[in-house]
């Protein structure tokens, strides 16, 4: 199809217009964070930092307890991750593949289980966490963040699985391989692409997380996530708002540096996952 | 763990028995076994941190535990919970909360997803980056972004005041989070702003499976844009609309962090929706029993509602 000129640059021009209204916020971070703290109480706000301080992140990083936050926020989420992804591999596959008895009822309550309110599903885990001593641990997240990421990693994999023909590792069992063989050395790297993406989307769930890291952790300082460090930012210094911006950039960071690289990948899961 | 040779020593059989490729995944006795095995773990896991909290959270909701005595085996079965909740104006009213947010933000972040999803599905130079941008809010942690917002919206110094002041909209700045009605807007535009990627990419998934050829033959058949858009767009994409439809509603009805880090469910419960009321009752107020049964009545609301969507929409598909 082609466009006239006028038409073209009216496409443009909506464009530009509308990703600046939509990523405003984040260029806002981005400003307020180089911003020197007297700039901050000015009005009208600066749009472009007169003399930008990076002095700001230096102290964050050197001087605060950001990085602990920023550390513990990996552990977690690496760690809720691999073990998610480990058993969601797994069933993916097997209700991929395997017509069993009860396969769909197991199927059909992963898809459920993403409609249970984390708000209830916290109390239960609080008392649990409670019991096993698990309160003010990290662990406590990572078993949280499990109970998200697995019904959502097994209903995104099964997805990519149903659409990796039969064949091949038919295909790879004629050549001598057995069913684990197949699995691991010719599907696993034909949907590598659906685990990253799946695996990023795993991430992003648990590194993404206030609640539970919130409610587990309050009384533990030192086992703060980023997101609840940050939160108590708001409270603590309601004015050091380039302070609040740097922290808030940081923890955002690894996030955003993941999706770049990985939101081609990320885009076709989301879809193949919840088109089916 | 002795089941792990299994599949290997069950394979010589089948693959005898079975015709053109040796062996035969299909065959029930072969592929249940192997098939319960993979299924394992993550049914085990699924049970313990999933099925068992939910039945003790419905268990907790029969008793009355404070937090004091989790323990909550002790105390007699009661609904006592569910009596109070039913008469509590604050219930009826985080309701009507929770239902108006659902309406507007679902309503208006499906218009911004699918009117940002047009836009980027058209062809032009510089697509795949206008693409990777307008997902880019998807990638920011919600509470990174809430506190944003709130600068965003500082009633003295927020630029978002400022613009509109500029704009000549408002006469002086607006206090955002003090009165009901604009602590609703801030919660609705901070949770379309955050919505509204996820909906983009589902729905420009959908744009893309739709066959060239149909808009071409509409076109010769002289449809209009607004007709191609109804006769073709929609029926295309009308099972990833209603996908999307599910998973934001849900979204919206479950959302905690955004509204607890904006507002706190403020003021004067303007924002309180039923996650809100749950968790304020359960680690505020610590009446754990009583917010278990705001949560059972939230996970029957959810389970309604999608049940309904799925089955209206899966009416849609065929």
């Amino acid at each position: 199809m082609k466009r006239t000129l006028p038409q073209s640059i009216l496409l443009y021009v909506t464009l530009v217009l509308v990703i600046a209204i939509l990523l405003f916020p984040v260029y806002w971070m981005v400003i307020t964070s180089l911003a020197p703290s007297n700039a901050l109480r000015s009005f009208p706000p600066q749009f472009w930092p007169q003399n930008p301080q990076w002095q700001t992140y230096t102290n964050l990083i050197f001087n605060s307890d950001m990085p602990r936050w920023l550390m513990n926020s990996a552990l977690v989420a690496v760690a809720a991750t691999a073990i998610s992804m480990l058993v969601s591999v797994l069933a993916a596959y097997s209700l991929s593949r395997y017509t069993m008895r009860g396969s769909e009822a197991v199927g059909l309550f992963i898809l459920m289980s993403k409609m249970l309110p984390a708000t209830m599903l916290i109390i239960p885990l609080f008392s649990i966490f409670r019991n096993l001593g698990l309160m003010g641990s990290l662990w406590s997240l990572v078993i949280a963040h499990a109970t998200a990421i697995v019904p959502f990693a097994t209903w995104m994999l099964k997805g990519y699985f149903d659409s990796i023909p039969q064949e091949l590792e038919q295909a790879a069992q004629v050549d001598g391989c057995t069913p684990w063989g197949a699995l691991f050395r010719v599907i696993l790297p034909v949907a590598a692409p659906g685990l990253a993406a799946t695996a990023l989307y795993g991430f992003v769930l648990s590194w993404a997380d206030y609640l539970y890291a919130r409610t587990f952790l309050a009384n533990a300082a030192g086992n703060w996530t980023a997101n609840v460090g940050i939160a108590t930012f708001k409270g603590e210094y309601q004015t050091d708002w380039n302070v609040i911006m740097a922290a808030s950039l940081l923890a955002a960071l690894p996030i955003m540096i993941a999706y770049l690289f990985l939101q081609r990948y990320l885009v076709g899961g989301l879809a193949a996952g919840a088109g089916k | 763990m002795s089941e792990l040779s299994q599949p290997r020593t069950d394979l010589a059989p089948v693959r005898r028995s079975s015709g053109l490729f040796g062996i035969d995944l299909a065959s029930p006795r072969h592929a249940s076994k192997l098939g319960y095995l993979l299924l394992a773990p993550a049914a085990l896991l699924i049970l313990a941190i999933l099925v068992y909290p939910m039945l003790l959270a419905i268990d907790i909701s029969f008793h009355d535990v404070k937090f004091a005595t989790l323990s909550f085996g002790a105390s007699e079965y009661t609904l006592a919970n569910y009596q109070k909740l039913f008469s509590s104006p604050d219930f009826w009213k985080a309701i009507g909360v929770t239902a108006q947010l659902l309406v507007v933000v679902t309503s208006i972040s499906m218009a911004v997803g699918m009117g940002t999803a047009l836009l980027v599905n058209q062809q032009f130079r510089g697509r795949s980056f206008a693409r990777m941008l307008i997902a880019l809010p998807w990638a920011i942690p919600e509470v990174v972004a809430v506190v944003t917002w709130v600068w965003i919206l500082d009633a003295s110094f927020g630029v978002f005041n400022w613009l509109l002041i500029k704009a000549g909209l408002v006469g002086g700045p607006v206090s955002w989070f003090s009165q009901p009605g604009t602590a609703f807007s801030a919660v609705t535009m901070v949770m379309v702003w955050k919505g509204y990627p996820f909906i983009s990419i589902m729905i420009l998934a959908g744009l893309q499976s739709i066959p060239e050829e149909y808009y071409q033959a509409a076109k010769v058949d002289g449809a209009n844009v607004f007709q191609r858009f109804f006769w073709i767009t929609i029926p295309c994409i009308a099972p990833v609309l209603g996908v999307t439809l599910i998973l934001t509603i849900l979204w919206v009805f479950r959302d905690f962090s955004i509204i607890y880090v904006l507002t706190g469910g403020g003021p004067v419960g303007a924002t309180e929706t039923l996650a809100i009321m749950t968790y304020e009752e359960a680690f505020n107020f610590f009446r754990m029993g009583y917010a278990s049964a705001i949560g059972v009545v939230t996970l029957l609301i959810c389970a309604i509602i999608s049940a309904f969507l799925v089955k209206k929409t899966s009416h849609a598909i065929y």
